[in-house]
């Protein structure tokens, strides 16, 4: 039994026309025994930023607090929001600092960085466990489903989807990959962000 | 006599004094005013910059992270509590770094931000460390903390080198405090709402400032309120272009002395 | 095996944990209290590794109460379940970590809401409805399922609570016996029989 699959839980995140989404599914399991269906594990960093933390689920939480101490700090000394690159760089940095004893979670980033020229691209990353940075210009996944999400993601996937149909597509992409998947499961939310908004929805998922 | 017993922080004088403590505050006494008003539903900050100047390059000075950026006075340390310093500024840096880490162990700790009087104990704490071990000089700094919790809602603190604080109402630090202090005596009122607290505000500094007229080369600004929607506290701290349109709608702006000229 | 249940309700929080202390095949105590009053507003029921529960326990209960000492007012449940999980996150990569696991139940006075958290001996910390540790977790979780509501009375909820408390003694094999049941609400804490 490995410990990233002590608790379950998975997430992705895709890329999309002028806009970016990230999804999860809410089981918090203790092995075969589930404990909660509404266990977040995709958090908020800046308007424009949004980290998923899938795995062991004390470190979630250990984790999470760490990048909003780290965040926090910056955005009052650099009075400025931060970047999703520079962020990304800072959740692999904190991962490597604990490579001889890692937090069993293998983060999944996903915003929107400013350019040159005042606009927005969609920019999405994800991390191994010790921090080796991914940047995918399609989707990324994490998880106890990741390999099924991979299978899913390859099949749906196009370029340059719009904000609704990139929330369809992740939506289809995430409930198929985890049904297949004992660990996760039990409830799903999508958040889909653009220039203007972010739109979260919880999805009806099924509970088995 | 006395000059035996002021070389080192840690020794009391036969008179009972810690004299680098006092040097400490006659430092402060000599720098950039800072003043802050206690309303019913929020807390008013303002501070005299004494680092001004045509050559004075502030062509970097950026969004500010959502709350409006820091100058040379005023400092966001959390995101319910705003600082105003007043002293060696080198010391003042050193001090709100301090602060914000020690806010943000808090937030870690207990998932809640740090109530304001905590934080002010905390950098008390760490004052008057300098005042009694290490042979160290104390920090030159008196700060002035605005700040919202959900215990004791919107609070004032002044914290001097010495490391002690109080509570207040509306007091003020820096050069001219004293002729401050009295003015706000007479005028405050204790249901005063935020509004006309800023306007409390920007009267008692036109009359106790350096120069004669107010305007935002000179003058640092900041309101901590509640924004009901969000149910957070709300710090803002004042941009130079929006001082001016403030001190424009409460009548205190300068005069275009052009247009004096010819009338 | 420890077994502890904990289920919110319309203002309240009730939390349950049998009394008997075992050794081996030898029930040492059958009148032991393993539900601590942290705070007059909060309760946490504690299981696991003998030795290392009593020590946590008392550990967590006199740095809740040094908080409120210091600071006049106590910490809200929220904010203490936090502080709680970060001593057993911080204890996980020690030397010798701590092996309890916690149920906290509280009634958040400012917001006026009942608040009930699942702690596992890793510092996993979710917020749920109704929770369970031990052997009876796997019996009572499912009946929990079926009859907790979130705004049943506390009649109600003392008779839902009771079906588990039936259930685990009918099913598993080492049935606990007696159990001591708490109750937090706005008025604070107080025991009931059931």
């Amino acid at each position: 039994m490995s410990i990233m699959e002590l608790n379950g839980g998975s997430v992705i995140a895709m890329v999309g026309k002028d806009c970016v989404a990230i999804a999860s599914d809410l089981r918090l399991g203790n092995q075969a025994l589930g404990i909660s269906s509404n266990y977040q594990r995709i958090f908020p960093v800046t308007d424009r930023v949004y980290v998923g933390l899938p795995g062991l689920a004390t470190d979630v939480t250990t984790l999470r607090e760490r990048f909003r101490y780290r965040v926090n700090m910056y955005t009052i000394k650099e009075e400025r929001e931060i970047e999703p690159e520079t962020f990304a760089h800072l959740v692999s940095s904190t991962l490597y600092e604990h490579r001889f004893g890692p937090y069993f979670i293998e983060p999944v980033m996903a915003g929107l960085s400013k350019t040159p020229s005042g606009g927005y691209k969609p920019f999405i990353a994800a991390t191994d466990l010790i921090g080796c940075l991914n940047f995918a210009k399609d989707f990324v996944v994490a998880g106890t489903a990741s390999a099924k999400l991979f299978g899913v993601a390859e099949g749906l996937w196009e370029p340059d989807l719009e904000a609704e149909d990139l929330f369809e597509t992740i939506s289809q992409t995430l409930l198929n990959a985890v049904d297949r998947d004992a660990y996760s499961g039990w409830g799903a939310i999508v958040h889909v962000i653009t220039k203007d908004k972010i739109i979260t929805r919880t999805l009806k998922a099924r509970m088995d | 006599m006395a000059r035996r017993y002021d070389s080192r922080t840690t020794i009391f004088s036969p008179e009972g004094r810690l004299y680098q403590i006092e040097y400490a505050m006659e430092a402060i006494s000599h720098a950039g005013t800072v003043l802050g008003v206690l309303a019913k539903d929020g807390v008013v900050l303002a501070a005299e910059k004494r680092v001004t100047g045509k050559l004075l390059d502030l062509s970097s000075a950026k969004e500010g992270g959502g709350y409006g950026g820091s100058g040379e006075k005023m400092f966001l340390l959390n995101s319910n509590v705003i600082a105003g310093v007043a002293g060696i500024t080198s010391d003042a840096n050193s001090l709100v770094n301090f602060a914000r880490t020690v806010a943000q162990q808090h937030l870690m700790q207990y998932n809640d931000d740090i109530p304001v009087e905590l934080l002010a104990q905390r950098l008390c704490d760490m004052k008057q460390g300098y005042t009694q071990f290490g042979g160290l000089r104390p920090f030159g700094v008196s700060l002035l903390y605005a700040g919202y919790d959900p215990h004791y809602h919107f609070q004032l603190y002044h914290s001097d080198p010495s490391g002690n604080y109080s509570g207040w109402k509306a007091t003020c630090i820096g050069a001219n405090n004293g002729t401050a202090q009295s003015l706000l005596k007479q005028e405050y009122k204790d249901d005063i709402g935020v509004e006309e607290a800023i306007g409390l505000v920007l009267r008692v500094m036109s009359k106790t400032m350096d120069s004669t007229t107010l305007g935002s080369e000179k003058l640092e600004f900041a309101v901590l309120t509640y924004d009901e929607v969000a149910k957070a506290p709300k710090a803002k701290i004042y941009k130079p272009a929006e001082i001016d349109a403030l001190l424009r709608a409460q009548g205190l702006a300068k005069k275009d002395e052009d247009t004096e000229m010819k009338s | 095996m420890e077994t502890s249940f904990a289920l919110t309700g319309k203002g309240y929080v009730i939390v349950a944990a049998d009394t008997t202390a075992a050794r081996s095949i030898v029930k040492m105590k059958v009148d032991q209290d393993k539900i601590k009053d942290l705070s007059p507003h909060l309760l946490m029921a504690y299981s696991g590794e003998p030795g290392d529960t009593v020590q946590f326990a008392e550990f967590v209960e006199r740095n809740i109460r040094l908080y409120q000492i210091r600071n006049l007012y106590p910490l809200r449940p929220a904010a203490a379940a936090s502080w709680i999980r970060r001593s057993l996150a911080e204890s996980l990569r020690s030397r010798k970590p701590y092996s309890v696991n916690l149920l906290l139940g509280g009634y958040d006075t400012s917001l006026h809401t009942p608040n009930l958290y699942w702690v596992d001996y890793l510092g996993t910390v979710v917020e749920v409805p109704f929770a369970a540790h031990g052997y009876g977790s796997y019996f009572a979780l499912s009946l929990l399922d079926r009859y907790h509501d979130p705004e049943a009375s506390l009649e109600e909820g003392l008779a839902t609570l009771k079906r588990c408390i039936d259930e685990v003694s009918k099913r598993l094999v080492i049935d606990p016996g007696k159990y001591k049941v708490k109750v937090v609400d706005k008025d604070g804490i107080r025991e009931v029989e059931i």
